[in-house]
């Protein structure tokens, strides 16, 4: 596990220095190309670096809990839905962490799931309620499994920070071009000294330009570039920490069949879900642009693991299904090896549910999350109360009971 | 939810399987589309009964909002098994039954014993039908 995050962090550590050297040139470009090469270009760095930092430290403290409003993500006890503490509970045992991620549900009907947070003492698991009615226990123990990995692996400080990065670089770039176009274009009132100057500003300002449309469409490659990876290595993770490749497997198949989309996901925070939660209709995403690894893929190599859940494994399913030699588990990790116990058919499937009760569950969880009471009538009927429900007893309109309403 | 009529909290009712919401202050029933079309599955009727609510309805009965997207709804008028004047959301995000609306409905779907949506709601609503 120390080789893996360690691996991960020397590839942060590079996409990190990549990305700020894509900050400064672009801090630079533009600096000179309004108050001039010489302390012009310092002036542009030293700007975008504090606003990097002033962002970054916002993100450090804040990060998390601004991604868990912005997702509409509810804080919830194990009360709302016991199964899913249950879940986080086991793959945080397993995974080793010394404490419990809090878990939040988002009221909404696609099935989807992130993870979030600056450290593993520090961090959160969300999951929405549409995932939370489609998928069996062992399907969500892969999903919850996968997240947890993400915080072992020390992905989720990675994608805030980049997160961040990312945001400045855009913010800069839009600016500067929207500065410029609407000033009609001229930078003869920051510098007109000398004609020559004014050619060789010029250039400069035409580079600036260039780079400032080029350098988020660069930062983004290089951060989808490292992000997919992080998707691979979290899954070979789960199915160690799960022991069986197939709940994860089976899970991703059933999260990539729902055509909802998730409205409150947007371009920033789609990389943190365990798949895009931003469907694009009627264009294949290119390979070189997505957030996460083509689904068809990771389902396909977990499959092949054919049961067996060591980091070899998966490697070699990886290597089988790409056809590539790539490694994305260091060779270290890849010798250690848990011996296969076989599990004497713990494993129930459970038989699939009709669209009826597939409904309900998700319309229980909403509610739970939001704070209903139940109550059940002696003549069997089901009463739902809101929580802003005033009075204190209500009539059952099957059998003419009166229930007592416990407020929560 | 909030009672489009009386602005009540509305509170979910639900008899084997199927969740309606009901105001237990104007007895009246919101469904959404999507419980409708839920409640309608395996029925022969699914089909005519779906096509017999689009037709609106020339009437100056006071128009009320939708609970869910907050717009006037339209006044559609029934007349697959009795005339009946119902409220539908513009958007199509379900049908509003007042407590008499719902109770013709339900009496009409006495004559046709066989449909499932009918016999679900009529259980559901036993003791009121008893005091009515």
């Amino acid at each position: 596990m120390w080789e893996l995050i360690k691996a991960n962090q020397r590839k942060s550590q590079i996409l990190f220095v990549m990305m700020g050297l894509c900050l400064i040139t672009l801090g630079y470009l533009i600096g000179s190309a309004y108050f001039g090469a010489a302390e012009g270009g310092l002036i542009g760095i030293l700007l975008a670096t504090i606003l990097w930092l002033a962002l970054s430290l916002v993100s450090y403290f804040a990060g998390s809990s601004i991604i868990l409003s912005v997702s509409n993500a509810k804080e919830v006890t194990p009360e709302v839905h016991s199964q899913l503490f249950n879940v986080v509970e086991e793959m945080k045992i397993a995974a080793g962490l010394s404490k419990m991620p809090k878990v939040y549900i988002i009221n909404a009907e696609a099935p989807n799931a992130f993870a979030t947070g600056n450290s593993p003492e520090n961090c959160a698991i969300a999951v929405t309620a549409g995932l939370l009615a489609k998928l069996n226990r062992d399907e969500l123990q892969g999903v919850v499994a996968h997240e947890v990995s993400h915080i072992t692996n020390r992905d989720i400080r990675f994608v805030t920070f980049a997160g961040v990065m990312i945001g400045a670089i855009v913010l800069i770039s839009d600016l500067f071009l929207r500065g410029f176009f609407y000033s009609g274009g001229s930078s003869k009132r920051y510098n007109n000294k000398s004609s020559g100057g004014g050619q060789a500003q010029l250039i400069i300002f035409v580079f600036a330009i260039l780079f400032a449309i080029l350098a988020p469409i660069l930062a983004r490659l290089l951060y989808f570039a490292i992000s997919r990876k992080r998707e691979y290595l979290a899954d070979a993770s789960a199915t160690r920490l799960t022991r069986y490749p197939e709940g994860l497997a089976s899970a991703l198949e059933k999260i990539s069949q729902s055509s909802e989309e998730l409205p409150t996901a947007n371009k920033v925070t789609a990389p943190m879900y365990i798949i895009n939660p931003l469907k694009r209709k009627g264009m294949k995403i290119s390979d070189l642009t997505s957030t996460h690894p083509p689904i068809s893929e990771r389902i396909r190599i977990l499959r092949s693991m054919a049961g067996n859940y060591n980091y070899q494994d998966y490697q070699k399913a990886y290597s089988n299904v790409k056809r590539t030699t790539a490694k994305i588990i260091p060779d270290s990790e890849l010798a250690k090896v848990i011996t296969h116990v076989p599990v004497a058919s713990a494993i129930t499937r459970s038989t699939p549910i009709s669209a009826k009760a597939h409904q309900r569950n998700l319309g229980d969880i909403m509610m739970a999350v939001n704070n209903y009471s139940f109550i059940k009538c002696d003549c069997g009927l089901k009463m739902k109360i809101p929580p802003g429900f005033a009075k204190k007893e209500v009539i059952c309109p099957k059998c003419g009971k009166m229930n007592h309403v416990i407020s929560s | 939810m909030k009672c489009p009529v009386c602005k009540e909290p509305m509170i979910v009712l639900e008899l084997n399987q199927v969740e309606i919401d009901y105001c237990h202050q104007c007895e009246g029933i919101w469904l959404d589309s999507g419980e409708l079309d839920l409640l309608l599955e395996g029925s022969k009727d699914k089909e005519n009964v779906i096509a017999s609510l689009s037709k609106k309805a020339n009437i100056n009965e006071k128009k009320i909002k939708c609970p869910l997207c907050r717009k006037k709804m339209d006044k559609i008028k029934t007349d697959y098994i009795e005339t009946i004047i119902l409220d539908k959301c513009v958007k199509g995000e379900g049908l509003w039954f007042n407590k008499n609306e719902l109770h013709k409905v339900l009496l009409a779907g006495n004559l046709n014993t066989n449909n499932p949506v009918f016999q679900q709601l009529k259980s559901i609503f036993e003791y009121k039908f008893k005091k009515n």
